[in-house]
């Protein structure tokens, strides 16, 4: 699962307008879905494009960059302060971006493990946030968490061979 | 540290994005009493600093306000100072001033008392050598003063008028060894001639060894001299031993010689006739 060291990382690229479409995409979904689809709200679209794009980019500001604008964004949509998925989707950018380098990205195990990883570290950030900014109880629940974990792994396979269509290397 | 930034630049800028968001996230955040969380962290950051602050200027203000008060308190003392010392000099110059009262006082009612005139005169010098009890007053042949007038004091006789100028007179007291006043011994009546000893002291001569002399009898002035009035205090008997033929009689002065300032100048009978015509309030 792990690159080997000795054969060189290889970047993707992908043209900026199917990132913004993705993006775009990704927060309309996040807003109408939840609407009409219960389970839907387990679902972090905004999350798994910054994931997709981080990976593929392998570029910490890149990551890092997206996640903040789609985690603030997210936050302009939705009803409670602005910020908090913005620190967690910023985190969570960074922390794809630097995890790239080290793992065979086309491996459907690697990519379920890290979408996993980094669903649970945004969840983590979020509750982690809320209980200390905002005062709330402690909001985790493992099962809860591990509902969004397995259901964010099942979609960000599918949404991640979806863009792999527009990928191509740098 | 640009090349340590510049390869960790993602990481600050991660750290920069976190910080802001987080900035971002208290600016809307309300905690209690409708506070802003960004104005709770703002108040928690710099309250230490604040304190700190708060702490220094208090603690210079302190110093600085010790620093005037010990400056004030060493100007008030040197105002203090000073005021003391006045005022110790005032003291002396009035003590000195009652001392000298007192002492015109005795002279003025020995001269009220006295049935003879004087003439008030105050002590200029003292004669420079060693051998001779001499003082200059400052009274002469202007005031009427001749040679041989006696000068006495309220304690006693001091001695004669030895020279007369215009302006000052020479007087030789009775301490010195030329000098020669007539004594009488108050209680036993014995009849001597006082000169001048050794040490301040008087010696009256020519008593005989069979005389009842005792040690601390007053002697006065016998008149016998022409100089001096009688009955004046001349001083006590110190000390007697027998001699070949006379006592050998050791007197000390009623008056102490050497502390002399004012002293009064006895003016013969005709002298005090044209003393009175020519000044009728001398006295």
């Amino acid at each position: 699962m792990a690159a080997s060291t000795d054969r060189p990382v290889e970047v993707y690229r992908v043209h900026p307008a199917v990132l913004g479409v993705a993006a775009l995409a990704s927060l309309i979904l996040q807003s109408f879905l939840p609407l009409k689809l219960p389970l839907a709200r387990l679902m972090d679209f905004p999350l798994l494009v910054t994931i997709y794009f981080a990976l593929v980019r392998r570029n910490k500001v890149f990551g890092m960059g997206l996640g903040t604008a789609l985690g603030l964004l997210q936050d302009a949509l939705a009803h409670g302060f602005i910020g908090t998925y913005g620190i967690a989707k910023t985190l969570v950018g960074y922390l794809a971006a630097s995890a790239s380098a080290r793992f065979e990205l086309e491996s459907i195990l690697a990519r379920s493990v890290l979408t996993g990883v980094f669903v649970l570290i945004h969840s983590l950030c979020l509750a982690g946030l809320q209980h200390a900014l905002l005062e709330f109880p402690p909001p985790f629940q493992p099962l809860d968490v591990a509902s969004t974990i397995l259901v964010n792994v099942a979609l960000g396979l599918v949404i991640f061979l979806i863009l792999d269509r527009f990928k191509h290397p740098a | 540290m640009q090349a340590f930034v510049a390869s960790h630049r993602p990481f600050f800028l991660l750290v920069g994005v976190l910080v802001a968001q987080l900035l971002l996230l208290s600016v809307q955040i309300t905690r209690t009493n409708n506070v802003r969380l960004i104005r709770v962290w703002a108040v928690v950051l710099c309250e230490p600093f604040q304190r700190s602050l708060r702490g220094a200027l208090n603690a210079s203000t302190q110093a600085w306000r010790t620093y005037r008060g010990l400056w004030h308190a060493e100007q008030e003392n040197q105002e203090l100072h000073l005021q003391l010392v006045a005022a110790q000099s005032q003291v002396q110059r009035l003590s000195e001033q009652a001392t000298e009262n007192q002492r015109l006082r005795g002279l003025l009612d020995l001269r009220n008392q006295a049935s003879f005139q004087t003439v008030a005169a105050e002590v200029m010098a003292s004669s420079p050598g060693e051998n001779s009890n001499s003082i200059y007053i400052d009274k002469g042949s202007d005031s009427g003063l001749t040679a041989d007038l006696p000068v006495i004091t309220p304690q006693g006789i001091v001695g004669k008028i030895l020279a007369v100028f215009p302006h000052t007179s020479h007087v030789l007291l009775i301490s010195d060894p030329s000098s020669g006043v007539g004594v009488l011994l108050a209680e036993s009546r014995i009849q001597g001639v006082l000169k001048g000893g050794e040490r301040n002291l008087c010696e009256v001569l020519y008593v005989m060894n069979e005389e009842p002399v005792k040690a601390g009898e007053t002697l006065v002035t016998s008149g016998l001299d022409q100089i001096y009035p009688k009955g004046l205090p001349v001083g006590t008997v110190a000390q007697t031993s027998e001699g070949n033929i006379y006592k050998k009689i050791l007197v000390n002065p009623a008056v102490d010689l050497s502390r002399l300032e004012s002293v009064l100048v006895v003016l013969k009978p005709s002298d005090a006739q044209q003393q009175a015509l020519n000044v009728p309030d001398h006295r």
